[in-house]
């Protein structure tokens, strides 16, 4: 079986415009969530979110350019240029983009696009809409920006799972890139919602904490919405080793499965299902494992449900796995969600270094694992899980090995 | 039996799909056995009605009882007609 190699990585959110600078701030425990700034609050109960901020479209696209792209395509773009260019690779030599795949997960697509024009539409009663909405608007929209911009003409296209976007994406790019389908795949989850509907819809569900996001901890009171993209180059490994090309980590495996039961409530074995499948894939057992990035959407239901679902998978290892939920800095990305956590797996790995849960008060009796509250910790990473749990009871896992 | 109770007894039989003959003000939603997703349908339908917000797992609100609901919909709409000047 083929090895896959991760060679590139790029990614935007609350917490920087790279992934550098995300990771710093992941490693120093800093939130990036904050109060609304980018879109008006008065008719929010909620007013608060993990926004991208300090952002100039224009600093990363000409106007031309910028016209075609919805925020979430832009997200996309600036993810992919970083990860692309770490990668060393030149996809017009050696007909590499022939061979490379481009599958990009988001819950939503182009939200602001949608929210302008019928606001313009409904709202202004003005009766002509932007000739560009739909192409700006389409949830494949992101994922054909990046084909275009680097002319990569294998297998391209979207994945949707609301929240395990991002993982089922690169878990599908991985399946392609091991089974010699493509040798490379550009991947990852993009996300930007944050409009003053989508924000009241979630204010709905009730699910949404007005304080901040505390995951696995007592005084939790729900997840807090967040913006940004992750992309990641994915190389078969041979290839990789054999340029010399810097190897991130080993992308050993993926695990999904859906839970068949409730629309919102998460299942314990749903999520157990999706873990051991990871493991299993990616031929590892439980005690390799020495992180795993939660789902920890800091929501009463998901910590409690996903921590008993690591038990069961984990055993005896329970204890002794660090879980840590980067969402208490970066809130909740959705679609991105997976492929911006992929950055503190990699992270992780690479530097030996667990990011902490933030915003961690007291312990909850219902979540009683080692969530390496609020400061990191140094400890040796051999491998790692990141969870995705979607709405609907879509789960996906990723398992990633240390390259040494 | 107040003419808020009537409606949030009708609205909580509807949406959750329960005989009304089974709802009583001290019956909680869990005591109905009425999901999470239901339960936030209950709460959206009545604030559509009454045109009010229902605040969110606020200490001093129950909405987990019927009675709860009863009387935080009374007292939001006893605060509302209180801030609105007279006709």
């Amino acid at each position: 079986m083929r090895r896959v190699a991760i060679t590139g990585m790029g990614s935007i959110s609350s917490l920087g415009h790279d992934a550098g600078e995300q990771w710093r701030a992941m490693r120093e425990g800093r939130s990036g969530i904050g109060p609304i700034a980018n879109i008006p609050t008065d008719l929010l109960n909620v007013k608060i979110a993990a926004e991208v901020r300090g952002y100039d479209p224009l600093k990363y696209f000409d106007s031309k350019r910028l016209i075609l792209l919805d925020r979430v395509s832009q997200f996309a773009l600036i993810a992919a240029r970083e990860a692309v260019a770490q990668s060393g690779l030149t996809f017009s030599e050696s007909n590499i983009g022939e061979r490379t795949a481009c599958i990009v997960g988001t819950g939503i697509g182009g939200e602001n696009t949608h929210n302008e024009q019928s606001q313009r539409f409904y709202g202004d009663k003005n009766p002509r809409v932007h000739p560009l909405t739909i192409v700006r608007l389409m949830a494949n929209a992101a994922a054909c920006q990046i084909t275009m911009e680097y002319k990569l003409t294998g297998p391209a296209f979207a994945v949707v799972s609301a929240c395990a976007s991002a993982n089922h994406a690169m878990a599908q790019a991985f399946d392609m890139v091991r089974s010699g389908k493509v040798d490379f795949a550009v991947t990852g989850g993009t996300e930007a919602c944050i409009t003053v509907p989508t924000v009241k819809a979630w204010e709905a569900v009730r699910v949404t904490a007005d304080d901040t996001c505390r995951p696995f901890c007592k005084q939790r009171r729900g997840m807090v919405l967040g913006e940004g993209a992750g992309i990641f180059v994915l190389e078969e490994y041979e290839h990789a080793r054999k340029r010399g090309a810097t190897i991130l980590a080993e992308f050993a495996g993926s695990g999904m499965s859906a839970d068949a039961g409730d629309i919102v409530l998460p299942s314990e074995t749903g999520a157990a299902k999706a873990l051991a499948a990871a493991l299993r894939d990616a031929r590892l057992e439980a005690g390799d494992i020495d992180y795993i990035n939660a789902h920890g959407t800091g929501t009463p239901a998901n910590d409690p449900t996903e921590s008993k679902a690591i038990r069961r998978v984990f055993g005896g290892y329970a204890n002794a796995v660090a879980v840590s939920s980067t969402k208490s800095m970066h809130g909740h990305a959705l679609g991105a969600a997976g492929a911006i956590e992929l950055v503190a797996a990699i992270g992780a790995l690479r530097e030996g270094v667990i990011p902490p849960t933030a915003n961690f008060i007291d312990p909850d009796p219902e979540c009683d694992l080692d969530y390496v509250p609020n400061v990191a910790r140094e400890k040796k990473v051999r491998a790692v899980l990141s969870n995705s749990f979607a709405f609907g009871g879509l789960n996906a896992v990723i398992a990633l090995k240390r390259f040494d | 039996m107040s003419s808020v109770q009537d409606t949030v007894f009708s609205i909580i039989s509807k949406e959750a799909g329960i005989d009304i003959a089974k709802i009583t003000p001290e019956s909680t939603l869990k005591d109905l056995e009425i999901q999470s997703l239901d339960a936030v349908q209950i709460i959206f339908e009545i604030e559509d009605h009454y045109k009010i917000t229902l605040p969110d797992r606020d200490p001093n609100f129950d909405t987990e009882s019927v009675k709860g609901l009863v009387d935080a919909v009374e007292k939001l709409l006893a605060e509302k007609q209180a801030a609105s000047p007279p006709a």
